[in-house]
């Protein structure tokens, strides 16, 4: 722990960590926020207090520092605009072999309800569903990242799921 | 409640193939597989990582740096500083043990070593000796002239540049100054070496070395003369008998047209030049004239 070059002060170990860490702080917070040039405003802070506290961070427990300084910044007044995110290019639909008119325009309307059914999700909810979705995280993960327990994770997933059906099923 | 939890478990990649399977038939799940399908392929806005490296540390770089960087060298410098303070000043107070005592023109010093032996230093003279080594080795070093009276130990050495002189308890003077080497002894026994050569001294003996000639001399006093503020001579060249002038009064003494080597006998007192040159000058009939702080011996017959 000592090693001075997994120490944070360093120049390089630093720069390490903020290039492995950055985009998912930044998913992190604009799951949250919804806005990717505030989102990346935040990680900027969230690292610069980390920089200035290398000396009294211990190396293993910065990500864990990083995410909840994160996420304690948004417990401070964090204007909140619409959560909207973009499909990525060339997603396959999920019968690649039904190719009929019918289905596609189905499916791309389910995906705009889908959307639509997200923005709408509390915090909490939309927090885990994403991090679970996009980032493939396990619920305990995702019950670190956050500083919670498990329980709460799933219990915040079961109600994301149900409302994102009874959005999508009843519109 | 049970397929509420699987449907967890299913989301979190924990259910197996076959339960898939069974929760799917017992109920109707496509809204739920085209959630989890879909949402999948939702991306959250790229970051380009090393633009926002670069980004931050325009923001960060020189401020907090400094703050901690300089805070951490400042207690490290306070330390070093603190450190080395201490260090020099235990190595003053435990380690730098010598102890030097000189003397100057016209000077006697009286001094005490640690083993309570007394020196009576000379005129222009030093002394030189290891506090610290003081108990194991009695060894001290001596430039001038000296009267010791040592108390019974161990071996006691003076180190001169012309020989050394070991005794174990006893009184004795050395005088080592330009070609003249002597040891007498008041009490007890002395052994001298002078270049290779030993000598034991007996009380009353003495041992004088002058332009290389060695010479044994009896003597009758209890302490040297000097102790007592004169010098004395017993068939001592004329130009040592100037030399101990010159370092008792601060003075220099020219000779014109005079035999500096004729031997002198006799004494001379420390407090008053005049006295002190006419006991000199007398029985050699010389005359002398002071002019400042010099004095010039010349043939009295030529004035």
């Amino acid at each position: 722990m000592s090693n001075n070059k997994n120490n944070l002060c360093n120049d390089n170990y630093f720069s390490d960590f903020y290039l492995k860490h950055v985009q998912y702080a930044s998913n992190f917070a604009f799951y949250k926020c919804g806005d990717q040039a505030q989102a990346l405003d935040f990680v900027q802070d969230a690292f610069s207090k980390i920089w200035e506290n290398c000396s009294k961070i211990d190396v293993t427990k910065a990500k864990t520092y990083l995410f909840t300084t994160i996420n304690n910044m948004f417990l401070n007044n964090v204007k909140h605009h619409k959560v909207v995110l973009e499909y990525a290019k060339a997603a396959p639909y999920i019968d690649q072999d039904n190719q009929s008119p019918e289905y596609l325009l189905e499916e791309e309307e389910f995906k705009i309800k889908l959307q639509n059914a997200i923005a709408i999700l509390t915090d909490g909810q939309r927090e885990v569903f994403l991090l679970n979705r996009i980032e493939g995280k396990k619920y305990r993960e995702i019950a670190e990242l956050l500083n919670i327990s498990q329980k709460a994770v799933e219990k915040r997933m079961s109600g994301a799921l149900k409302s994102l059906r009874e959005h999508i099923e009843n519109i | 409640m049970k397929k509420e939890n699987d449907i967890l478990k299913w989301f979190n990649r924990e259910l197996s193939q076959q339960d898939i399977k069974d929760l799917k038939q017992s109920e109707d799940l496509d809204t739920l597989e085209k959630i989890k399908h879909y949402s999948s392929q939702l991306t959250a806005p790229k970051i380009d990582a090393h633009q926002a490296l670069n980004a931050f540390k325009q923001q960060n770089k020189t401020k907090p740096e400094s703050k901690v960087i300089s805070l951490n060298f400042k207690t490290v410098f306070k330390v070093a500083a603190m450190v080395i303070i201490m260090l020099g000043a235990s190595y003053f107070a435990f380690f730098n043990t010598t102890k030097n005592f000189t003397t100057d023109i016209a000077e006697t010093q009286s001094l005490r070593l640690p083993d309570n032996s007394e020196v009576i230093l000379n005129a222009k003279s030093s002394l030189t000796f290891n506090k610290k080594t003081w108990k194991d080795t009695r060894d001290l070093t001596l430039d001038g002239e000296a009267f010791f009276k040592v108390e019974k130990g161990q071996k006691f050495t003076v180190n001169t540049d012309a020989g050394i002189v070991q005794v174990l308890g006893t009184q004795f003077n050395v005088k080592e100054r330009d070609n003249y080497f002597e040891v007498i002894c008041f009490e007890g026994l002395v052994s001298v070496t002078h270049k290779n050569k030993s000598v034991t001294l007996a009380k009353g003996k003495g041992f004088k070395v002058v332009n290389n000639t060695i010479e044994l001399i009896d003597n009758t006093n209890n302490s040297p003369s000097w102790t007592k503020a004169e010098s004395s001579f017993n068939n001592i060249e004329l130009n040592q008998v100037i030399a101990e002038l010159e370092r008792q009064y601060d003075i220099t003494i020219e000779v014109e047209s005079i035999d500096v080597s004729q031997l002198f006998t006799g004494t001379f007192t420390h407090n008053n030049l005049n006295t002190a040159l006419l006991s000199v000058t007398i029985p050699l009939k010389i005359s002398y004239k002071i002019k400042g702080s010099t004095v010039t011996f010349y043939k009295y017959e030529e004035k």
